[in-house]
Protein backbone atom coordinates (compact mmCIF):
# COMPACT_ATOMS: atom_id res chain seq x y z
CA UNK A 1 0.00 0.00 0.00
CA UNK A 2 2.82 2.37 0.96
CA UNK A 3 4.58 1.41 -2.24
CA UNK A 4 1.46 2.30 -4.23
CA UNK A 5 1.24 5.84 -2.78
CA UNK A 6 4.96 6.41 -3.33
CA UNK A 7 4.43 5.53 -6.98
CA UNK A 8 1.41 7.83 -7.11
CA UNK A 9 3.38 10.80 -5.71
CA UNK A 10 6.24 10.14 -8.12
CA UNK A 11 3.76 9.99 -11.00
CA UNK A 12 2.19 13.29 -9.96
CA UNK A 13 5.60 14.93 -9.74
CA UNK A 14 6.61 13.72 -13.20
CA UNK A 15 3.34 14.91 -14.67
CA UNK A 16 3.67 18.29 -12.98
CA UNK A 17 7.11 18.98 -14.43
CA UNK A 18 6.16 19.76 -18.04
CA UNK A 19 3.25 21.86 -16.83
CA UNK A 20 5.51 23.99 -14.66
CA UNK A 21 8.26 24.33 -17.22
CA UNK A 22 5.80 25.23 -19.99
CA UNK A 23 4.83 28.43 -18.18
CA UNK A 24 8.36 29.27 -17.08
CA UNK A 25 10.33 28.62 -20.21
CA UNK A 26 8.59 31.51 -21.91
CA UNK A 27 10.40 33.99 -19.67
CA UNK A 28 13.02 35.78 -21.73
CA UNK A 29 11.76 34.07 -24.91
CA UNK A 30 12.02 37.43 -26.71
CA UNK A 31 15.70 37.68 -25.86
CA UNK A 32 16.50 34.35 -27.49
CA UNK A 33 14.10 34.20 -30.41
CA UNK A 34 13.07 37.68 -31.53
CA UNK A 35 15.43 39.24 -34.04
CA UNK A 36 17.59 42.09 -32.77
CA UNK A 37 18.30 45.05 -35.02
CA UNK A 38 21.56 45.08 -36.94
CA UNK A 39 21.82 48.77 -36.09
CA UNK A 40 24.09 48.88 -33.04
CA UNK A 41 22.61 52.20 -31.94
CA UNK A 42 19.51 50.34 -30.76
CA UNK A 43 19.55 49.26 -27.10
CA UNK A 44 17.29 46.63 -25.53
CA UNK A 45 14.32 48.21 -23.80
CA UNK A 46 13.21 47.00 -20.37
CA UNK A 47 9.59 46.91 -21.46
CA UNK A 48 10.15 43.85 -23.68
CA UNK A 49 8.03 40.88 -22.62
CA UNK A 50 7.42 37.19 -23.22
CA UNK A 51 4.36 35.19 -22.25
CA UNK A 52 2.59 31.90 -22.74
CA UNK A 53 -0.21 32.09 -25.31
CA UNK A 54 -2.84 29.73 -26.63
CA UNK A 55 -4.42 29.75 -30.06
CA UNK A 56 -7.27 32.22 -30.11
CA UNK A 57 -5.86 34.24 -27.24
CA UNK A 58 -5.47 38.00 -27.14
CA UNK A 59 -3.35 39.86 -24.61
CA UNK A 60 -2.28 43.46 -24.14
CA UNK A 61 0.97 45.11 -23.17
CA UNK A 62 0.87 48.72 -22.02
CA UNK A 63 4.14 50.56 -22.71
CA UNK A 64 5.47 54.11 -22.62
CA UNK A 65 7.27 55.53 -25.66
CA UNK A 66 9.15 58.79 -25.22
CA UNK A 67 9.46 61.83 -27.43
CA UNK A 68 12.75 62.03 -29.33
CA UNK A 69 13.30 58.27 -29.37
CA UNK A 70 13.16 55.69 -32.14
CA UNK A 71 11.63 52.35 -31.26
CA UNK A 72 11.90 49.01 -32.96
CA UNK A 73 9.43 46.22 -32.23
CA UNK A 74 10.24 42.65 -33.13
CA UNK A 75 7.76 39.81 -32.61
CA UNK A 76 8.41 36.11 -32.35
CA UNK A 77 6.47 32.98 -31.37
CA UNK A 78 6.68 29.22 -31.12
CA UNK A 79 6.00 27.41 -34.39
CA UNK A 80 3.12 25.37 -33.00
CA UNK A 81 1.07 28.55 -32.60
CA UNK A 82 0.74 28.84 -36.37
CA UNK A 83 2.23 30.97 -39.07
CA UNK A 84 1.34 34.49 -38.07
CA UNK A 85 0.24 36.66 -35.20
CA UNK A 86 -1.89 39.75 -35.29
CA UNK A 87 -0.37 42.86 -33.82
CA UNK A 88 -2.17 46.12 -33.19
CA UNK A 89 -1.03 49.36 -31.60
CA UNK A 90 -3.49 51.61 -29.81
CA UNK A 91 -3.09 54.96 -28.16
CA UNK A 92 -4.24 54.39 -24.60
CA UNK A 93 -5.42 57.63 -23.13
CA UNK A 94 -7.22 58.81 -20.03
CA UNK A 95 -9.72 61.42 -21.09
CA UNK A 96 -11.27 63.96 -18.73
CA UNK A 97 -15.02 63.70 -19.00
CA UNK A 98 -17.65 65.84 -17.32
CA UNK A 99 -20.16 63.42 -15.90
CA UNK A 100 -23.60 64.61 -14.95
CA UNK A 101 -25.38 62.44 -12.41
CA UNK A 102 -29.14 62.82 -12.09
CA UNK A 103 -30.76 61.97 -8.80
CA UNK A 104 -34.53 61.68 -8.51
CA UNK A 105 -36.18 62.09 -5.11
CA UNK A 106 -39.73 62.44 -3.88
CA UNK A 107 -40.33 65.55 -1.79
CA UNK A 108 -43.30 66.79 0.18
CA UNK A 109 -45.26 69.56 -1.45
CA UNK A 110 -45.78 72.56 0.82
CA UNK A 111 -48.46 75.09 0.54
CA UNK A 112 -48.28 78.70 1.72
CA UNK A 113 -49.91 79.45 5.00
CA UNK A 114 -52.15 81.86 3.23
CA UNK A 115 -53.64 78.97 1.35
CA UNK A 116 -54.49 77.40 4.68
CA UNK A 117 -56.70 79.56 6.87
CA UNK A 118 -55.65 83.19 7.01
CA UNK A 119 -52.87 84.87 9.04
CA UNK A 120 -50.64 83.48 11.81
CA UNK A 121 -47.61 81.12 12.20
CA UNK A 122 -46.76 77.56 11.27
CA UNK A 123 -45.18 74.79 13.31
CA UNK A 124 -44.09 71.82 11.24
CA UNK A 125 -47.05 70.54 9.35
CA UNK A 126 -49.54 72.40 11.48
CA UNK A 127 -50.72 75.76 10.30
CA UNK A 128 -51.71 78.24 13.02
CA UNK A 129 -53.32 81.52 12.20
CA UNK A 130 -51.39 81.93 8.96
CA UNK A 131 -50.05 85.39 8.07
CA UNK A 132 -48.98 84.49 4.57
CA UNK A 133 -45.26 83.86 5.18
CA UNK A 134 -45.31 80.29 6.54
CA UNK A 135 -45.60 76.92 4.77
CA UNK A 136 -47.58 73.84 5.48
CA UNK A 137 -47.42 70.30 4.10
CA UNK A 138 -50.22 69.64 1.69
CA UNK A 139 -49.91 65.87 2.01
CA UNK A 140 -48.91 65.57 -1.63
CA UNK A 141 -45.45 64.62 -3.01
CA UNK A 142 -43.59 65.65 -6.17
CA UNK A 143 -40.55 64.25 -8.02
CA UNK A 144 -37.46 66.46 -7.73
CA UNK A 145 -34.52 65.91 -10.10
CA UNK A 146 -31.13 67.16 -8.93
CA UNK A 147 -28.06 67.21 -11.18
CA UNK A 148 -24.48 66.83 -9.96
CA UNK A 149 -21.52 67.45 -12.24
CA UNK A 150 -18.23 65.66 -11.57
CA UNK A 151 -14.98 65.15 -13.48
CA UNK A 152 -14.11 61.53 -14.21
CA UNK A 153 -11.38 59.91 -16.30
CA UNK A 154 -12.36 57.46 -18.99
CA UNK A 155 -10.07 55.22 -20.99
CA UNK A 156 -10.02 55.93 -24.70
CA UNK A 157 -8.35 53.68 -27.27
CA UNK A 158 -7.43 54.80 -30.77
CA UNK A 159 -6.13 52.27 -33.30
CA UNK A 160 -2.80 53.43 -34.76
CA UNK A 161 -1.40 50.35 -36.47
CA UNK A 162 -2.68 46.95 -37.54
CA UNK A 163 -0.27 44.44 -39.04
CA UNK A 164 -3.09 42.62 -40.84
CA UNK A 165 -2.96 45.66 -43.15
CA UNK A 166 0.82 45.22 -43.43
CA UNK A 167 1.21 41.56 -44.49
CA UNK A 168 1.32 40.40 -40.84
CA UNK A 169 4.68 42.15 -40.43
CA UNK A 170 6.66 41.04 -37.37
CA UNK A 171 8.95 44.06 -37.28
CA UNK A 172 8.14 47.71 -36.96
CA UNK A 173 10.29 50.81 -36.49
CA UNK A 174 9.01 54.27 -35.70
CA UNK A 175 10.09 57.66 -34.34
CA UNK A 176 8.16 59.31 -31.54
CA UNK A 177 7.29 63.02 -31.68
CA UNK A 178 5.15 63.13 -28.54
CA UNK A 179 5.42 60.84 -25.52
CA UNK A 180 2.56 58.36 -25.50
CA UNK A 181 1.17 55.49 -23.51
CA UNK A 182 0.56 52.77 -26.08
CA UNK A 183 -1.16 49.43 -25.90
CA UNK A 184 0.32 46.61 -27.94
CA UNK A 185 -2.33 44.00 -28.62
CA UNK A 186 -1.20 40.53 -29.65
CA UNK A 187 -3.65 37.95 -30.97
CA UNK A 188 -2.87 34.40 -31.96
CA UNK A 189 -5.46 33.36 -34.52
CA UNK A 190 -7.27 30.08 -34.34
CA UNK A 191 -6.70 27.98 -37.41
CA UNK A 192 -8.81 29.61 -40.09
CA UNK A 193 -9.79 32.63 -38.04
CA UNK A 194 -8.82 35.66 -36.08
CA UNK A 195 -7.71 35.55 -32.47
CA UNK A 196 -10.39 37.92 -31.32
CA UNK A 197 -13.40 36.26 -32.85
CA UNK A 198 -13.22 33.11 -30.76
CA UNK A 199 -12.32 34.47 -27.35
CA UNK A 200 -14.30 36.87 -25.29
CA UNK A 201 -12.11 39.29 -23.33
CA UNK A 202 -11.28 38.51 -19.74
CA UNK A 203 -12.82 35.05 -19.86
CA UNK A 204 -10.74 31.96 -19.61
CA UNK A 205 -11.13 29.04 -21.98
CA UNK A 206 -9.62 25.61 -22.00
CA UNK A 207 -7.04 24.75 -24.64
CA UNK A 208 -4.77 21.79 -25.24
CA UNK A 209 -1.12 22.25 -24.34
CA UNK A 210 -0.14 21.44 -27.93
CA UNK A 211 -2.06 24.58 -28.94
CA UNK A 212 0.05 26.68 -26.61
CA UNK A 213 3.43 28.28 -27.01
CA UNK A 214 5.57 31.28 -26.24
CA UNK A 215 5.19 34.73 -27.72
CA UNK A 216 7.85 37.41 -27.38
CA UNK A 217 7.82 41.15 -27.97
CA UNK A 218 11.31 42.57 -28.19
CA UNK A 219 11.45 46.35 -27.86
CA UNK A 220 14.60 48.31 -28.69
CA UNK A 221 15.16 52.04 -28.51
CA UNK A 222 17.64 54.73 -29.45
CA UNK A 223 17.74 58.50 -29.61
CA UNK A 224 16.24 59.64 -32.92
CA UNK A 225 19.25 60.41 -35.13
CA UNK A 226 19.52 64.03 -36.18
CA UNK A 227 19.68 64.41 -39.93
CA UNK A 228 21.03 67.28 -42.02
CA UNK A 229 23.77 69.80 -41.27
CA UNK A 230 24.04 71.10 -37.71
CA UNK A 231 26.16 73.88 -36.21
CA UNK A 232 27.51 76.99 -37.88
CA UNK A 233 30.61 75.39 -39.38
CA UNK A 234 33.09 77.49 -41.26
CA UNK B 1 -7.60 -2.04 -5.09
CA UNK B 2 -9.53 -1.52 -8.32
CA UNK B 3 -11.16 1.56 -6.79
CA UNK B 4 -7.76 2.89 -5.71
CA UNK B 5 -6.40 2.43 -9.22
CA UNK B 6 -9.29 4.39 -10.67
CA UNK B 7 -8.73 7.14 -8.11
CA UNK B 8 -5.04 7.24 -8.97
CA UNK B 9 -5.76 7.58 -12.69
CA UNK B 10 -8.31 10.32 -12.02
CA UNK B 11 -5.77 12.18 -9.88
CA UNK B 12 -3.06 11.78 -12.49
CA UNK B 13 -5.31 13.41 -15.08
CA UNK B 14 -6.72 16.08 -12.79
CA UNK B 15 -3.54 17.23 -11.04
CA UNK B 16 -1.79 19.07 -13.89
CA UNK B 17 -5.09 20.65 -14.86
CA UNK B 18 -5.73 22.04 -11.41
CA UNK B 19 -2.10 23.16 -11.16
CA UNK B 20 -2.35 25.31 -14.22
CA UNK B 21 -5.80 26.70 -13.70
CA UNK B 22 -5.60 27.63 -10.05
CA UNK B 23 -4.45 31.20 -10.65
CA UNK B 24 -7.60 32.47 -12.33
CA UNK B 25 -10.58 34.06 -10.61
CA UNK B 26 -12.89 33.45 -13.54
CA UNK B 27 -15.52 30.76 -13.26
CA UNK B 28 -14.31 27.65 -15.02
CA UNK B 29 -16.13 26.73 -18.20
CA UNK B 30 -17.68 23.32 -18.00
CA UNK B 31 -15.94 20.81 -20.19
CA UNK B 32 -15.84 17.05 -20.18
CA UNK B 33 -12.33 16.40 -18.87
CA UNK B 34 -12.60 12.68 -19.55
CA UNK B 35 -12.56 13.31 -23.32
CA UNK B 36 -9.36 15.35 -23.21
CA UNK B 37 -6.32 13.35 -24.12
CA UNK B 38 -3.69 16.05 -23.64
CA UNK B 39 -2.93 18.43 -20.82
CA UNK B 40 -5.55 21.10 -20.68
CA UNK B 41 -4.74 24.55 -19.41
CA UNK B 42 -6.84 27.58 -18.91
CA UNK B 43 -6.05 30.35 -21.28
CA UNK B 44 -6.74 33.84 -20.08
CA UNK B 45 -6.52 37.14 -21.89
CA UNK B 46 -4.20 39.32 -19.87
CA UNK B 47 -3.05 42.90 -19.61
CA UNK B 48 0.54 43.67 -18.69
CA UNK B 49 1.73 47.08 -17.54
CA UNK B 50 5.37 47.81 -18.29
CA UNK B 51 7.64 50.32 -16.55
CA UNK B 52 10.66 51.67 -18.43
CA UNK B 53 13.88 50.57 -16.71
CA UNK B 54 16.14 53.22 -15.08
CA UNK B 55 18.84 53.06 -17.79
CA UNK B 56 16.46 54.58 -20.35
CA UNK B 57 16.06 57.77 -18.32
CA UNK B 58 19.74 58.00 -17.33
CA UNK B 59 20.92 57.45 -20.92
CA UNK B 60 18.65 60.34 -21.89
CA UNK B 61 19.87 62.55 -19.01
CA UNK B 62 23.48 61.96 -19.98
CA UNK B 63 22.82 62.69 -23.65
CA UNK B 64 21.01 65.89 -22.59
CA UNK B 65 24.30 67.11 -21.08
CA UNK B 66 23.23 67.03 -17.43
CA UNK B 67 26.00 66.63 -14.89
CA UNK B 68 26.52 63.67 -12.56
CA UNK B 69 25.20 64.44 -9.09
CA UNK B 70 26.46 61.96 -6.48
CA UNK B 71 24.61 63.80 -3.69
CA UNK B 72 21.34 62.39 -5.00
CA UNK B 73 22.34 58.77 -4.42
CA UNK B 74 21.33 56.76 -1.38
CA UNK B 75 24.57 56.28 0.60
CA UNK B 76 25.77 52.67 0.63
CA UNK B 77 26.25 52.66 4.40
CA UNK B 78 22.47 52.99 4.85
CA UNK B 79 22.09 49.37 3.80
CA UNK B 80 22.51 48.08 7.36
CA UNK B 81 19.37 49.95 8.41
CA UNK B 82 17.05 48.05 6.10
CA UNK B 83 16.01 45.07 8.15
CA UNK B 84 12.44 44.26 7.17
CA UNK B 85 11.46 42.63 3.85
CA UNK B 86 9.50 45.66 2.65
CA UNK B 87 12.30 48.20 3.14
CA UNK B 88 14.81 45.69 1.76
CA UNK B 89 12.80 45.18 -1.44
CA UNK B 90 12.19 48.92 -1.86
CA UNK B 91 15.81 49.85 -1.26
CA UNK B 92 16.91 47.08 -3.59
CA UNK B 93 15.00 49.03 -6.25
CA UNK B 94 16.55 52.32 -5.05
CA UNK B 95 20.12 50.94 -5.21
CA UNK B 96 19.42 49.31 -8.61
CA UNK B 97 18.56 52.74 -10.01
CA UNK B 98 21.64 54.23 -8.33
CA UNK B 99 23.76 51.53 -9.98
CA UNK B 100 22.22 52.32 -13.39
CA UNK B 101 22.97 56.01 -12.80
CA UNK B 102 26.63 55.47 -11.85
CA UNK B 103 27.08 53.11 -14.81
CA UNK B 104 25.50 55.58 -17.27
CA UNK B 105 27.94 58.26 -16.08
CA UNK B 106 30.93 55.89 -16.12
CA UNK B 107 31.54 56.21 -12.39
CA UNK B 108 33.17 52.81 -12.32
CA UNK B 109 34.26 52.65 -8.69
CA UNK B 110 30.83 53.79 -7.53
CA UNK B 111 29.23 51.19 -9.81
CA UNK B 112 31.08 48.32 -8.23
CA UNK B 113 30.14 49.58 -4.75
CA UNK B 114 26.45 49.86 -5.66
CA UNK B 115 26.54 46.47 -7.33
CA UNK B 116 27.87 45.08 -4.04
CA UNK B 117 24.96 46.72 -2.20
CA UNK B 118 22.27 45.27 -4.41
CA UNK B 119 23.94 41.87 -4.22
CA UNK B 120 23.85 42.08 -0.41
CA UNK B 121 20.20 43.19 -0.31
CA UNK B 122 19.39 40.63 -3.00
CA UNK B 123 20.69 37.87 -0.74
CA UNK B 124 18.48 39.10 2.09
CA UNK B 125 15.29 39.08 0.02
CA UNK B 126 15.95 35.77 -1.71
CA UNK B 127 17.31 37.07 -5.00
CA UNK B 128 20.80 35.64 -4.78
CA UNK B 129 19.98 33.22 -7.60
CA UNK B 130 19.51 36.20 -9.90
CA UNK B 131 23.19 37.15 -9.49
CA UNK B 132 25.34 34.33 -10.73
CA UNK B 133 29.12 34.29 -10.51
CA UNK B 134 29.61 34.99 -14.22
CA UNK B 135 27.62 38.22 -13.91
CA UNK B 136 29.83 39.42 -11.03
CA UNK B 137 32.97 38.47 -12.97
CA UNK B 138 31.72 40.27 -16.08
CA UNK B 139 31.18 43.44 -14.05
CA UNK B 140 34.66 43.25 -12.54
CA UNK B 141 36.23 42.60 -15.94
CA UNK B 142 34.45 45.48 -17.63
CA UNK B 143 35.06 48.26 -15.17
CA UNK B 144 36.86 50.34 -17.78
CA UNK B 145 34.34 49.85 -20.57
CA UNK B 146 31.37 52.20 -20.28
CA UNK B 147 29.13 50.51 -22.86
CA UNK B 148 29.73 47.05 -21.42
CA UNK B 149 29.17 48.26 -17.88
CA UNK B 150 25.78 49.77 -18.82
CA UNK B 151 24.88 46.58 -20.71
CA UNK B 152 25.88 44.38 -17.77
CA UNK B 153 24.07 46.45 -15.15
CA UNK B 154 21.02 46.23 -17.40
CA UNK B 155 21.48 42.49 -17.56
CA UNK B 156 21.53 42.32 -13.77
CA UNK B 157 18.34 44.41 -13.54
CA UNK B 158 16.58 42.34 -16.20
CA UNK B 159 17.72 39.09 -14.61
CA UNK B 160 16.11 40.18 -11.34
CA UNK B 161 12.89 41.07 -13.14
CA UNK B 162 13.03 37.75 -14.96
CA UNK B 163 13.73 35.82 -11.76
CA UNK B 164 10.80 37.42 -9.92
CA UNK B 165 8.46 36.84 -12.87
CA UNK B 166 9.55 33.21 -13.18
CA UNK B 167 8.93 32.67 -9.51
CA UNK B 168 5.60 34.47 -9.63
CA UNK B 169 6.65 37.13 -7.14
CA UNK B 170 4.86 39.98 -8.89
CA UNK B 171 4.27 41.71 -5.57
CA UNK B 172 7.98 41.88 -4.79
CA UNK B 173 8.69 42.95 -8.36
CA UNK B 174 6.14 45.73 -7.89
CA UNK B 175 8.06 47.03 -4.86
CA UNK B 176 11.43 46.80 -6.64
CA UNK B 177 10.23 48.39 -9.89
CA UNK B 178 8.28 51.18 -8.20
CA UNK B 179 11.22 52.16 -5.97
CA UNK B 180 13.57 51.93 -8.97
CA UNK B 181 11.34 54.28 -10.92
CA UNK B 182 10.99 56.63 -7.95
CA UNK B 183 14.78 56.88 -7.48
CA UNK B 184 15.16 57.51 -11.21
CA UNK B 185 12.74 60.44 -11.19
CA UNK B 186 14.20 61.67 -7.86
CA UNK B 187 17.70 61.84 -9.34
CA UNK B 188 16.35 63.44 -12.53
CA UNK B 189 14.29 66.06 -10.66
CA UNK B 190 17.26 66.96 -8.45
CA UNK B 191 19.62 67.28 -11.41
CA UNK B 192 17.41 69.28 -13.76
CA UNK B 193 17.47 73.05 -13.92
CA UNK B 194 13.94 74.05 -14.97
CA UNK B 195 15.10 77.15 -16.83
CA UNK B 196 17.88 75.44 -18.78
CA UNK B 197 17.06 71.78 -19.34
CA UNK B 198 13.86 71.96 -21.41
CA UNK B 199 14.00 68.44 -22.84
CA UNK B 200 14.72 66.89 -19.43
CA UNK B 201 11.88 68.90 -17.85
CA UNK B 202 9.51 67.54 -20.51
CA UNK B 203 10.75 64.01 -19.85
CA UNK B 204 9.99 64.47 -16.16
CA UNK B 205 6.48 65.72 -16.95
CA UNK B 206 5.96 62.67 -19.19
CA UNK B 207 6.43 60.49 -16.12
CA UNK B 208 2.74 61.19 -15.47
CA UNK B 209 2.03 58.47 -18.05
CA UNK B 210 4.59 56.07 -16.58
CA UNK B 211 3.07 56.60 -13.15
CA UNK B 212 -0.31 55.52 -14.59
CA UNK B 213 1.23 52.21 -15.65
CA UNK B 214 3.00 51.79 -12.33
CA UNK B 215 -0.22 52.29 -10.39
CA UNK B 216 -2.09 49.89 -12.68
CA UNK B 217 0.63 47.31 -12.06
CA UNK B 218 0.60 47.77 -8.27
CA UNK B 219 -3.19 47.54 -8.18
CA UNK B 220 -2.92 43.97 -9.47
CA UNK B 221 -1.04 43.05 -6.30
CA UNK B 222 -2.78 45.35 -3.83
CA UNK B 223 -3.91 42.42 -1.67
CA UNK B 224 -0.35 42.35 -0.40
CA UNK B 225 -0.13 44.74 2.57
CA UNK B 226 3.30 46.11 1.60
CA UNK B 227 2.18 46.75 -1.98
CA UNK B 228 -1.00 48.40 -0.70
CA UNK B 229 1.02 50.83 1.43
CA UNK B 230 3.32 51.70 -1.47
CA UNK B 231 0.31 52.07 -3.76
CA UNK B 232 -1.11 54.70 -1.41
CA UNK B 233 2.16 56.67 -1.63
CA UNK B 234 2.09 56.58 -5.41
CA UNK B 235 -1.58 57.58 -5.53
CA UNK B 236 -0.59 60.59 -3.48
CA UNK B 237 2.07 61.37 -6.09
CA UNK B 238 -0.50 60.84 -8.85
CA UNK B 239 -2.59 63.62 -7.31
CA UNK B 240 0.40 65.95 -7.62
CA UNK B 241 1.02 64.92 -11.23
CA UNK B 242 -2.69 65.42 -11.98
CA UNK B 243 -2.22 69.20 -11.90
CA UNK B 244 -0.23 69.03 -15.15
CA UNK B 245 -2.13 70.05 -18.26
CA UNK B 246 -2.37 67.99 -21.39
CA UNK B 247 -2.32 70.27 -24.41
CA UNK B 248 -3.75 69.02 -27.68
CA UNK B 249 -1.52 69.59 -30.70
CA UNK B 250 -4.57 70.20 -32.87
CA UNK B 251 -3.74 67.27 -35.12
CA UNK B 252 -5.02 63.85 -34.19
CA UNK B 253 -2.54 61.20 -33.13
CA UNK B 254 -1.22 59.04 -35.96
CA UNK B 255 1.45 56.49 -36.75
CA UNK B 256 2.21 56.81 -40.43
CA UNK B 257 4.97 57.00 -42.97
CA UNK B 258 6.54 60.40 -43.55
CA UNK B 259 9.09 61.59 -46.10
CA UNK B 260 11.86 59.08 -46.49
CA UNK B 261 9.50 56.24 -45.63
CA UNK B 262 10.08 56.50 -41.91
CA UNK B 263 7.16 55.71 -39.63
CA UNK B 264 6.44 58.56 -37.22
CA UNK B 265 4.18 58.61 -34.16
CA UNK B 266 3.00 62.20 -33.97
CA UNK B 267 0.13 64.51 -33.12
CA UNK B 268 -2.12 63.93 -30.15
CA UNK B 269 -1.52 65.71 -26.89
CA UNK B 270 1.56 66.50 -24.84
CA UNK B 271 1.99 67.26 -21.15
CA UNK B 272 3.01 70.77 -20.09
CA UNK B 273 4.62 71.71 -16.80
CA UNK B 274 5.13 75.14 -15.21
CA UNK B 275 7.98 76.01 -12.86
CA UNK B 276 5.68 75.92 -9.83
CA UNK B 277 4.32 72.55 -10.87
CA UNK B 278 7.87 71.29 -11.39
CA UNK B 279 8.80 72.36 -7.86
CA UNK B 280 5.65 70.79 -6.39
CA UNK B 281 6.34 67.47 -8.11
CA UNK B 282 10.01 67.56 -7.13
CA UNK B 283 9.03 68.16 -3.49
CA UNK B 284 6.50 65.32 -3.46
CA UNK B 285 8.92 62.88 -5.13
CA UNK B 286 11.62 63.83 -2.60
CA UNK B 287 9.22 63.39 0.31
CA UNK B 288 8.20 59.86 -0.72
CA UNK B 289 11.72 58.81 -1.69
CA UNK B 290 13.28 60.14 1.52
CA UNK B 291 10.65 58.28 3.49
CA UNK B 292 11.74 55.03 1.81
CA UNK B 293 15.51 55.49 2.26
CA UNK B 294 15.34 56.93 5.77
CA UNK B 295 17.37 55.21 8.46
CA UNK B 296 16.71 55.03 12.16
CA UNK B 297 18.72 57.75 13.95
Amino acid sequence: MKHFYKKLILGLAILALPALSLAQYCNNFHDSYCEYSENEMYKPNGQSKSALFGKGQTSELSVIVYKGQDYRISLCMDENLGSGMEFKIYENKKVKVEKVTETKEMEDVYGKCSSCDGSGTTDGETCYDCNGSGQVATGEQKEVVSKQTSIVYEKQKTLLYDNTQDNLATELEFSVETTQRLTFEISIPNEGGSGKSSVSKGKGKLVKSSDMGCVGILIEHMTTPKTGFYGTGF
Amino acid sequence: MKKQSKLAIALLVAFPISLLTSCSDDPKPTEDVAQVVEEVVEEENKSYYQIPSPDEMFGFIKESGLKYNSASLNPIQNITSYNDPKSQALNFGIYSADLAYTAAFEEYQESIKYFGSIQKLGDQIGLSAAFDKSLIERIQNNLDNADSLVAITNTSYFSVVDYLEQNEQGDKLGLVASAGWLETVYIAANTINYDKDKAAVERLADQKLTLDNLIAYLEKYSENTDVKEVLEMFKDLETTFAILNEVDSGTGISLKKKEGGKMVLGGGSSIKITKDQFEAIKAKISEIRNNIVKTEA
